[in-house]
């Protein structure tokens, strides 16, 4: 049975905080009951996301919760940063497009290894709220 | 923190042991490469048994990591991947790890050994610049 | 004295001492500036070629602006006085002393007249301080085109010594790359090579980049495509001699040169290239009874 539901809020200031992000979603990730490969997924997921973070923001938050429920475990990111903001959304969810000399698979990348992915971006403001859920 | 970098005759052998932070990343790939030019590698195995997470950034830099050592003239071998970072990676979509793997280091090194001793240079020992005539 | 004619009193008379005054003058001023004393001899006689000229010249009805013809006799003898100093190495300092040298030895012969008619003669002073001008900006050309020459030629000839295609064995060719590489270099070595590498059909080329000072995106670009066009002739390429720093410059810039094979020495890329044609070189007393 689902125990009281957790919610972890980090800062995302220096690259360490990538680390502790990732390792933050996999340990809840665990607790809560899901398998190494969706631990491995939310952890790389938010691994991507924080760096975006860094590199484009300088800084901004993250927050993992647990989102179970009586017929499904889930858990939900939410990061966010006070940033200038994504210029072209549908551009930065297209394969192989980067602007800081990446891979550019961070995003798209990311959309794929989770359940359900919103992203939503104004210059003062970018949310990225992903979501892992699996039935009980 | 510095990963170490072990020699076995002219070929090196890292393992990645710890959740690395970006900094921490391209100081290990600086690192190996100046350490590949030192010795004149012939090969390298990368041993990543330890990451269970691998991004695309982490990916670049192993990635990376291969090429340059590949341009200086090492075989390279990444070894151990896990599984479940196998899948997320293939996931996360096209070949974000675009160098050789090999299970595990045992038969990362093996696979080494072989390529090499295909390889014209495999004979030429550190320091006989020129064969020894004297006989 | 007529306003059209120089007074012979400036030029002419007594032009020995003019040019001998005018030779002291130049002489002095390059020893000062630590320049190398040219032969005086060969100066003198230029000098006097130069001094016959411009007496000619300012005899000619006097035009406002005083135009230099490039194919006047002054021009001419000026542009060659000063082409054969500047490659006998003179700055562009020393090269417009030679004019510069002779207007206050002029201005001097001109004093008396001043006292004496300053009306008539003011209008000649300030026609003769034009063509000074004149010549000085002629000068200065004519010793910057000389250095442009000069540089071009060395070029040319950096351009031959530097990319030679080497026969380094029976089908296998070394191009070893020495400084910078620019489009033009670039293109010369590459027409080089693939000429080199279709006359000896060779199997490998060794191309050794040690001595290239920086591997940035135009060089890696300008070497993809010298690689590209021999492979295409069925040449296969061995790259030695990437720096660490170029290894690292490369990837970033997303180059693997994944066509090639790299090898770390020029030695190693030699053992390489014949193990490629099924050589190898061994101790001699494997080969010997």
């Amino acid at each position: 049975m689902p125990g009281p539901s957790t919610t972890e809020r980090l800062r995302v200031r220096d690259p360490n905080d990538i680390v502790t992000a990732r390792r933050a979603a996999r340990e809840l990730c665990a607790q809560l009951g899901f398998g190494n490969a969706d631990q491995t997924r939310l952890a790389t997921a938010v691994s991507e996301l924080t760096r975006n973070v860094i590199q484009y923001a300088g800084e901004g938050r993250c927050q993992i919760e647990d989102v179970s429920d009586a017929h499904s475990l889930g858990v939900r990111v939410t990061v966010e940063d006070q940033g200038p903001g994504i210029p072209d959304i549908e551009r930065a969810l297209r394969d192989g497009y980067s602007t800081s000399g990446g891979l550019g698979a961070g995003l798209p990348g990311t959309r794929r290894l989770v359940d359900h992915f919103e992203i939503s971006s104004r210059p003062g403001l970018t949310q990225v709220i992903i979501t892992l859920t699996r039935r009980r | 923190m510095r990963i170490p970098i072990l020699r076995l005759g002219r070929i090196l052998l890292v393992s990645i042991q710890v959740d690395l932070t970006d900094t921490d990343a391209m100081q290990f790939q600086s690192d190996l490469v100046a350490r590949v030019a030192e010795i004149e590698a012939l090969g390298v195995a990368i041993d990543i048994t330890a990451l269970d997470v691998v991004d695309s950034y982490m990916a670049r830099v192993i990635n990376d990591t291969a090429s340059m050592s590949r341009l200086l003239g090492a075989e390279v071998v990444i070894c151990g991947v896990q599984p479940f970072v196998a899948l997320t990676l293939v996931e996360m979509g096209r070949e974000l790890l675009g160098a050789d793997c090999a299970f595990n280091l045992d038969q990362g090194l093996e696979m080494l050994r072989e390529r090499i001793a295909q390889r014209g240079d495999a004979e030429l020992g550190e320091d006989d610049d020129a064969w020894p005539i004297n006989n | 004295m007529n306003d059209s004619t120089l007074p012979r009193t400036l030029l002419e008379e007594d032009s020995e001492t003019l040019i001998a005054d005018w030779l002291e003058r130049l002489r002095a001023r390059w020893h000062q500036q630590g320049a190398p004393g040219d032969d005086p001899v060969i100066l003198s006689v230029h000098l006097n070629s130069l001094h016959a000229a411009l007496c000619d010249a300012l005899n000619e009805p006097r035009t406002t602006p005083f135009a230099l013809d490039p194919e006047s006799r002054l021009a001419r003898e000026l542009g060659e006085l000063v082409h054969h100093q500047t490659r006998q190495g003179a700055s562009a300092e020393e090269v417009t002393d030679l004019v510069s040298a002779l207007k206050p030895l002029l201005m001097k012969r001109m004093e008396p007249m001043l006292h004496a008619d300053p009306a008539a003669a003011l209008p000649l002073w300030l026609w003769l301080d034009e063509v000074f001008e004149r010549l000085l900006g002629f000068t200065f050309a004519a010793f910057i085109e000389t250095r442009e020459r000069i540089i071009t030629q060395q070029s040319l000839s950096l351009l031959e010594l530097s990319t030679p295609v080497l026969r380094l064995w029976h089908q296998v060719l070394l191009l070893p790359l020495v400084g910078v590489v620019d489009t033009a270099r670039a293109r010369h070595f590459t027409e080089r090579l693939l000429e080199s590498v279709a006359r000896y059909e060779a199997l490998v080329t060794i191309i050794d980049v040690t001595g290239v000072p920086v591997l940035d995106t135009s060089v890696a670009r300008h070497l993809m495509k010298t690689i590209d066009a021999a492979r295409l002739l069925g040449t296969r390429i061995v790259m030695t001699g990437i720096s660490p720093e170029g290894a690292q410059t490369l990837t970033k810039l997303g180059i693997s040169f994944s066509e090639v094979t790299a090898r770390a020495s020029l030695r190693a890329g030699i053992a390489e290239a014949l193990s490629l044609i099924g050589r190898r070189i061994a101790p001699l007393e494997q080969a010997r009874p």
